[in-house]
């Protein structure tokens, strides 16, 4: 049990205090990324109850799962929202958990890693202001097919039944969508290169 | 179109999650062997995880950060209290006592219930490994009951979130009276048969609520009460009838 307060610690350190059981640092993982956490999980799911058992179950996960963490594959926020988001896509579909691709992620957006608080919350809302302004210029069919499959858990070809334009048209709107963001975000400094 | 050109197509779709679940190996697969496909998921599965930050600021609720603390010591067998958790079942007690008359919750209760509060040191040894990660249960691993409050706790409630596959359940309790001095509340489980078990003793914060871990399975149980008994360790057998209770999932 770690007894250093974690506060101010990089994503990595803190992953190595989680998997050597310290709850202080789990106490610090849920400082950091509760709230957004728990927005993805609500966006998702429209139910507080459902998306705090939601959240709750990602951060057991990651609390379970931290020895195998491995930065190279991607952020611990990325990590922890792609679980929450998985999560609360099993609830909301009525499926098992189920492992996905939560400990295969490609690297994550390129964090400005502040050490303060009030730094990453900045960080954060830069973060979600650019992305939201990315969303928001895409065209109407591409960013419904994103959200579709994201936020609420639609495979392509029920997007493409649901929308009744063919498989391949639904595959290229999500390839365009993300080249878009991509191409967006990089603009902003926010992706690696 | 060939088969490079079918998978490629489907990159997107399988860094959203979009891909039919009998596809997903088989396009994992390929990313894995194809550099140029490869290439296309490192680009852009950054992208796909800033989505999330599209989804509104919500603040969770205060009690969010408590129910995991307390959960995730439930689940790693520490007996260390994490900072900010709630009080757990404090007392230890000796085995349960012969069973009691039967009677409703709403009625009187038996005065022999069983007293078999289980201290944290138990859990940790019922509780081995993840609450989750584990194989896929036959039951759903979380089911939720709600506790109602009724006359001088009208104004009460609780959620109780029953973690199946651990043996532990976490009762989100809200909107509790302040308790006279020297009194605590005891949560009660109650059998079918109306035999009712000491689960734990609480005091909720100062806005009356407290998010308390139940150590013990509740298969076997059919409802829950809460009643106010003498502190700091509660009673055997309640010695009021509850006026916050409810059915149990």
């Amino acid at each position: 049990m770690g007894s250093e307060a974690p506060e101010g610690l990089a994503d990595t350190d803190l992953v190595a205090q989680l998997a050597a059981g310290s709850q202080e640092a789990l106490a610090e993982l849920y400082d950091r990324y509760g709230r957004l956490a728990y927005s993805v999980a609500l966006r998702v799911l429209g139910d507080p109850g459902r998306a705090e058992d939601a959240v709750q179950e990602a951060f057991l996960r990651i609390w379970s799962h931290a020895a195998s963490f491995d930065v190279r594959r991607g952020s611990l926020r990325t990590w922890l929202l792609t679980a929450v988001r998985n999560r609360s896509i099993d609830y909301l579909r009525g499926r098992g958990a189920h492992e996905r691709q939560e400990l295969e992620l490609q690297p994550a957006l390129a964090e400005v890693a502040p050490r303060s608080d009030p730094w990453r919350e900045v960080s954060v809302s830069l973060e979600r202001s650019a992305v939201r302004e990315a969303m928001s210029n895409l065209p109407v069919e591409q960013r419904q097919a994103v959200e579709l499959a994201y936020f609420s858990g639609y495979s392509q070809r029920e997007i493409a039944d649901m929308t009744s334009v063919p498989l391949s048209t639904v595959k290229g709107r999500m390839r365009l969508a993300l080249e878009k963001l991509n191409s967006y975000l990089l603009g902003k400094g926010l992706v690696d290169v | 179109m060939s088969e490079h050109e079918e998978l490629e197509s489907s990159v997107a779709a399988w860094l959203l999650g979009a891909v039919e679940a009998d596809d997903v190996e088989i396009i994992h697969a390929h990313i894995e062997g194809c550099a140029i496909c490869r290439e296309t998921a490192s680009r852009l599965g950054p992208i796909v995880g800033a989505l999330s930050l599209n989804a509104d600021d919500v603040e969770p609720p205060a009690r969010l950060r408590e129910r995991i603390l307390t959960a995730a010591a439930a689940s790693r067998g520490t007996a260390t209290v994490p900072a900010g958790a709630p009080s757990r079942i404090k007392d230890r007690r000796p085995p349960p006592r012969p069973k009691a008359v039967s009677t409703s919750p709403r009625g009187m209760m038996p005065m022999y219930a069983a007293a078999a509060a289980v201290v944290l040191a138990l859990v940790v040894g019922l509780v081995a490994g993840d609450v989750i990660g584990r194989g896929a249960p036959a039951s759903p691993p979380v089911a939720r009951s709600s506790l109602v409050g009724h006359q001088g706790l009208a104004g009460a409630k609780a959620s109780v979130i029953n973690l199946r596959s651990d043996g532990v359940a976490l009762v989100d309790f809200s909107g509790l009276p302040q308790l006279q001095s020297g009194k605590v509340y005891e949560v009660w489980l109650i059998t079918a048969a109306g035999r009712a078990d000491p689960a734990g003793v609480f005091v909720p914060d100062s806005n009356g609520s407290k998010v308390v871990l139940i150590a013990t399975p509740l298969a076997g149980y059919t409802e829950m009460a809460i009643t106010a008994e003498a502190g700091p360790a509660g009673t055997l057998a309640p010695t009021q009838q509850p006026e916050l209770y409810g059915n149990l999932a």
